[in-house]
């Protein structure tokens, strides 16, 4: 790697942790979670980014060469439906094969009759949570694997043989495109490891949200409890993931948690008891998490302020910018806040303007980073990214 | 043992070493060797499970 490769790479590097940490570094970074747009950047289709990771990972180190971004997602792209399809998965719906191949893959959740965890299963789930996985739910997701009472198939064997070493093949590929990230353009590769809080994976995966919502009012008892005996797991996972020289953060990828779409009391009783011990854990491991906040959470800043200072870095989706920063700016690291809409019908002009208001607003002391408001697709326009990134590169100078 | 008696799976494991163990004959070898090997490539299993339901 040339010298002064290596030189912004560690520049960048320095500058992201320094935000992240919610101090102020020489400049804001600039690190957007760039998905299907990197697809439209790099002369792809979305199916040839979400079936082919080596296109994905080409894609995403031709944006990173490109542009001046300080860090991003080795492959925001991440649900690699070569794998899924290998698996049989039945809950998305692939680019090219069940949607347009320029539209990005979507998850399919079942009716409330048809969710992978019927509503009497909680006992089976909360008494041993990865039995179930492999007995109950992952029969329910795979058209190939066979549930326990019935006799297996060469199609149940291949899926768990097929699966098993794409998904070792996948995760190793990920060390070389970090390494390319860094060698051919200086980039950090922005986070490591995954999360989701026990009650989101319980409504996105195993009961469905309206099954979820229902039993929060007719078992609160159960799903609290299900919550509780996926925590330890969720812990352990995410730090299986996490970045060992402890840079970047752990992501956990925030849903259906929120107000409206629980009650301010099932969130206080049930979503925050069972995440919050969890952030805590994994900063007691020296671990930051990235709360990709999506939707509006700004009913329960108040409950993100009990973290310990620094502990989390806030990303903002839908929430006022401006009311997150004078909750909790004082605690933690910011990033996003600019609006999709405006990288997809916008000018750029008007991207350059909301970056102003954004940075002027919130970023005056550091602590904030610089990206849109949700991962960014393919309906985003290049010259709004370009707008961005040049902006703030010029504007965020401290 | 019987697929259905119940068995503790702390995190990271899906068939605990104590019943791998009680399946072996007596390990005249290095006993600890074994068990290492054992949950190392059991815990793959684990994070396949995991990753299938977290990030898939």
């Amino acid at each position: 790697m040339p010298e002064h490769t290596e030189q912004i790479y560690a520049e960048r590097l320095k500058r992201y942790v320094t935000a992240m940490r919610n101090e102020k570094p020489d400049r804001i970074p600039i690190r957007p979670f760039v998905a299907e747009f990197t697809a439209t950047y790099a002369g792809y289709t979305c199916q040839q980014i979400t079936h082919d990771y080596e296109m994905a990972f080409a894609a995403a180190r031709k944006c990173a060469a490109d542009f001046d971004w300080d860090a991003v997602v080795s492959n925001m792209v991440f649900v690699w439906t070569g794998l899924t399809e290998a698996i049989g998965m039945k809950y998305y719906g692939v680019p090219g094969i069940h949607v347009p191949p320029d539209v990005g893959f979507q998850y399919l959740e079942p009716a409330e009759e048809n969710a992978f965890m019927k509503t009497d299963e909680y006992d089976q789930l909360i008494e041993d949570p990865t039995g179930f996985l492999f007995n109950v739910w992952l029969p329910r997701v795979s058209n190939d694997v066979q549930p326990q009472d019935k006799p297996t198939s060469f199609r149940n064997n291949l899926s768990f043989l097929k699966g098993g070493m794409a998904m070792l093949n996948y995760f190793g590929a990920f060390a070389k495109q970090d390494e390319l990230l860094r060698t051919e353009s200086g980039t950090v590769s922005a986070i490591s490891g995954i999360l989701k809080a026990p009650m989101d994976i319980l409504a996105d995966k195993l009961r469905g949200y309206i099954g979820m919502a229902m039993d929060l009012l007719q078992k609160p008892d159960k799903v609290l409890a299900a919550c509780e005996a996926l925590m330890p797991h969720l812990l352990h996972v995410a730090l299986a993931g996490a970045d060992p020289d402890k840079n970047v953060p752990i992501t956990i990828w925030m849903h259906r948690g929120c107000v409206p779409f629980v009650s301010p009391e099932h969130f206080n009783k049930i979503y925050w008891p069972t995440l919050k011990p969890i952030i805590e854990g994994i900063w007691a491991k020296g671990h930051q998490v990235l709360f990709y906040a999506e939707g509006n959470w700004d009913a329960h800043l108040n409950s993100f302020a009990e973290l310990p200072d620094a502990s989390i870095i806030y990303h903002v989706d839908k929430g006022d910018i401006l009311k997150v920063h004078k909750t909790i700016g004082h605690k933690f690291c910011i990033s996003g806040g600019l609006p999709n809409y405006l990288l997809s019908v916008g000018s750029p002009d008007e991207v350059r303007c909301c970056c102003r208001k954004i940075i002027d607003d919130v970023a005056g002391e550091g602590g904030y980073i610089m990206d849109a408001s949700a991962i960014v697709q393919n309906d985003a326009k290049i010259e709004n990214v370009k707008a961005m990134t040049e902006f703030t590169r010029e504007y965020g100078v401290y | 043992m019987s697929e259905k008696e119940k068995i503790h799976r702390d995190p990271g494991v899906c068939i605990p070493w104590q019943q791998k163990l009680a399946e072996l004959p007596p390990i005249g070898g290095d006993a600890e060797l074994v068990r290492k090997v054992w949950e190392d490539t059991d815990a793959l299993a684990y994070t396949y499970i995991w990753q299938c339901l977290l990030s898939f």
